[in-house]
């Protein structure tokens, strides 16, 4: 009888442990069934409104909590460029322009979906505070080390290592808010920066 | 023989078991942000955060270019009172259930550019109480507790912002400002 006991509460924790680990994989592909691609970047129109589902919810929970709905604001996730998982160690360049939004910025976020601790304190640059060119334009570069121009510096989360279940080693999140018609109508195709790994280390 | 099938059981049950993981999931991250809120700021007070940096932990992936105060509220003592000057750049006032649903929000944004200037005074009730006995703006919470987040735009000159933030209140709908 107590081996039986046994026997099953091993089972009920193996079972929880890998049920855990499945959501963890589920939500961390993308597979809610509600995530929208634009070039790397991703997105969901249901984000924060009752009609999300089941894993988008689970998803925002985990990493969203307390977003607000898409006809306030639109986000858009990137963790990876060209399949390869934004890593700590590589340099990125971000081009954009602007975009049709009353405000949007860019933030870069640990795996532990917080600001990075860096010397500068700068986590974001915004569309009022970037350095463009004389066009408009704009470029930002995503690195551990100084940079000229719009730098963004990443760096470890602030969470122990041990607790890391993700691929990658931050993310970049775009921020438009009271987004324009084609960000609430083609999510998909709407203009948005383009991310370009420079290099590696 | 045996040991296959408790391993085929196991994936079986453990796949099954992801998706009643995440129904759970939404619940008990707001139970956990109500509970940690309400220790740190009590409930049905507005409370204005820092500016976001890397040691903000109140809102998941704050945004450093916001502005963010937030009231854990509790209808079962009665409805509650939210009032909260429009300042003339980005604003709004979320409201959220704890299943982590963005049930309804007012901005300062599109058709509701009017409120620049003026003072929204919202009158929070709960599934149970009729909104035709309250005059006013009224939002009808699904549940009976939740989280209303006031966000303002940090960037450039924040000084109008913050202001407005530090004037707004969340207060039982038969008590005054002080």
């Amino acid at each position: 009888m107590l081996k039986t006991l046994s026997k099953l509460t091993a089972a009920a924790i193996i079972t929880l442990a890998l049920s855990a680990v499945l959501l963890a994989r589920t939500i961390g592909a993308g597979l809610s069934g509600m995530t929208l691609q634009n070039g790397d970047w991703t997105t969901s129109t249901a984000t924060g409104s009752e009609d999300a589902s089941l894993m988008l919810k689970a998803g925002v929970a985990l990493g969203g909590l307390l977003a607000s709905a898409q006809s306030d604001s639109m986000y858009y996730r990137l963790s990876a460029v060209d399949g390869e998982p934004l890593r700590l160690n590589c340099r990125y360049r971000i081009e954009g322009k602007d975009y049709d939004a009353n405000w949007w910025s860019v933030t870069a976020y640990g795996w532990d979906n917080y600001l990075m601790p860096n010397l500068p304190r700068r986590y974001s640059f915004n569309n009022e505070n970037l350095v463009r060119d004389t066009d408009g334009s704009w470029v930002i570069t995503v690195a551990a080390t100084a940079q000229p121009g719009n730098w963004l510096p990443i760096g470890p989360a602030g969470a122990p290592g041990w607790r890391k279940t993700t691929n990658h080693d931050f993310d970049l999140l775009l921020r438009l808010y009271t987004p324009g018609e084609a960000y609430l109508n083609t999510p998909m195709s709407a203009p948005l920066p383009r991310v370009i790994r420079e290099d590696c280390q | 023989m045996k040991l296959l099938k408790w391993l085929l059981g196991i994936a079986a049950v453990a796949w099954a078991g992801q998706y009643v993981l995440a129904l759970l999931l939404p619940n008990l991250a707001m139970e956990t942000l109500y509970f940690l809120g309400n220790k740190r700021q009590g409930y049905n007070q507005l409370v204005v955060a820092p500016v976001p940096d890397e040691h903000s932990r109140q809102v998941v992936r704050p945004s450093p270019d916001l502005l963010y105060a937030s009231c854990i509220y509790n209808l079962k003592e009665g409805a509650l009172t939210i009032e909260a000057p429009v300042p003339e750049r980005y604003w709004s006032m979320q409201f959220y259930q704890m299943n982590t649903d963005n049930y309804a929000g007012i901005t300062n944004q599109r058709a509701e550019r009017d409120r620049v200037g003026s003072i929204a005074r919202v009158t929070l009730i709960s599934a149970d109480q009729s909104p035709e006995d309250y005059e006013g703006e009224v939002v009808q919470s699904p549940t009976s507790r939740g989280v209303v987040l006031l966000r303002a735009s940090a960037m450039g000159d924040r000084s109008q912002q913050q202001a407005a933030l530090d004037a707004s209140s969340c207060r039982p709908a038969n008590t005054q400002q002080n």
